[in-house]
């Protein structure tokens, strides 16, 4: 719908500038014809993503997760330092690749337009966060872990 | 002189008594201000741009403006333009008050209200005037304002009850505390000076509410009245609507009124978070 409305206004643009088609200005005469072969305001095109409810609260699920993912990696801050151990190295890898993954996400939905690209977009990140996380498990399972990693980072 | 003694009389209850060569007088000491003894010449930079000129490009154009002869506001400079200098200059303003919110434009790199901004009396800078960041211009300082409103019109800004059967016959009553929550949100005037401000706004502008159509929800959501909340709620049940908000705050900031948007939408975020759906609480 967004890209309908983006092309329409290409369109009526090449014909004479939108704005002319707008029920807010009172030129009558540039609009006379446009507004005959659709009848309805441009207004009432514009806004589409207010869907009809869709009975889903995914998206509220999702930013409460993310609310809940940040606070458990503050919390995985100093549980890393008093008790470094495999739990903490395990929940460090899952909850920084979950973060980054939710994170970069975002960056994306803002600033990544058209179906095409947003799938690629989509895709390359989810193949992303999967290499990160494998990458995390595998340092954890045959090298030191990310807390004794991290603490290797000053103690020489 | 002659306006403090008009004013105090006026403000005694004696205004029946004021001759219209006074009111004469003080409108001249408003408008025109006392014989300067040297010019204070501002520049002032504005946005131009003709859609009636075929080809024409945007473009800055420059005008010298003695501050002594003009009122203290922007939008007062913009009106001497138009009356003294240049009448092509294109604005829209009405109330001159900051109530109407029509002259909302982008002013020294911040969106304001043209009649509520000071111009800055350092003449060695120019100020500059542009129309709301990221809008379609219809002529040189008026943007399209159409999405914006249809995007309010999408939120519903009305009150709306469940049994309409008594529509009409007794005022809802409100308590005290319940209308105090109200404050701070009906104030806005929809000048679209945060929505345009802000970079989430700009580049979903088509699928992202904004923080005024936003702040409007929330203040039709908190309303005792209104037996509508888990509907509202659920409209901005999308990744788009609500949440391309990342409490960046250039609405707060940048808001002619003093209100805050950014709390409203971060309420509204919580709400999203607690709220029940009637309908999977019933099932």
């Amino acid at each position: 719908m967004a890209a309908v409305f983006r092309l329409s206004c290409v369109c009526s643009r090449g014909v004479k500038p939108l704005f002319y088609r707008s029920a807010l200005l009172s030129r009558p005469l540039a609009v006379a014809l446009k507004d005959q072969e659709s009848p309805y305001l441009l207004s009432a095109r514009i806004h589409a993503s207010q869907t009809p409810a869709s009975g889903s609260n995914a998206a509220s699920l999702h930013w409460t997760g993310e609310r809940v993912v940040s606070i458990l990696l503050l919390a995985l801050g100093p549980a890393a330092y008093f008790h470094p151990g495999a739990v903490v190295d395990y929940s460090l890898a899952a909850a920084l690749t979950l973060h980054g993954h939710w994170g970069i996400g975002q960056v994306l939905t803002d600033y990544v337009h058209g179906d095409a690209k947003v799938k690629m977009a989509k895709a390359g990140l989810f193949i992303l966060s999967t290499v990160t996380f494998a990458g995390l498990c595998y340092f954890n399972y045959n090298d030191v872990g990310i807390c004794k990693a991290v603490a290797l980072l000053w103690s020489k | 002189m002659s306006i403090a003694v008009l004013s105090s009389l006026s403000r005694c209850g004696f205004l029946a008594f004021r001759s219209p060569v006074g009111l004469v007088a003080v409108r001249h000491a408003q408008t025109a201000a006392a014989p300067a003894t040297e010019p204070r010449i501002k520049k002032f930079q504005v946005y131009r741009w003709d859609p009636d000129t075929p080809g024409d490009k945007p473009r800055m154009q420059t005008y010298d403006i003695d501050l002594n002869k003009c009122g203290p506001m922007v939008l007062d400079a913009l009106i001497k333009i138009k009356n003294e200098m240049d009448g092509t200059l294109t604005f829209r303003r009405s109330c001159r008050e900051g109530i109407c919110g029509s002259c909302a434009m982008n002013i020294n790199g911040g969106n304001t209200l043209a009649c509520l901004n000071k111009i800055d009396t350092n003449t060695s800078k120019p100020s500059k005037i542009y129309p709301l960041p990221h809008m379609y211009v219809v002529k040189d300082l008026v943007p399209d304002m159409s999405n914006f409103y249809a995007q309010y019109k999408s939120i519903e800004p009305y009150l709306k009850r469940k049994d309409e059967s008594k529509e009409g016959q007794e005022q809802y009553l409100q308590s005290i505390d319940d209308r105090q929550k109200l404050d701070g949100l009906y104030e806005c005037i929809l000048c679209a000076c945060c929505s345009t401000s802000c970079p989430s706004y700009w580049w979903n502008g088509d699928k992202y509410l904004g923080p005024a159509v936003l702040m409007q929800a929330y203040r039709w959501m908190i309303d005792s009245r209104d037996e509508f909340t888990e509907e509202r709620l659920s409209k901005l049940q999308d990744p788009f609507s609500l949440y391309r908000c990342h409490t960046i705050m250039n609405c707060t900031k940048t808001c002619p009124k003093g209100l805050n948007p950014g709390k409203a939408i971060a309420e509204i975020k919580k709400m999203m978070a607690m709220y029940k759906d009637k309908k999977t609480a019933t099932a």
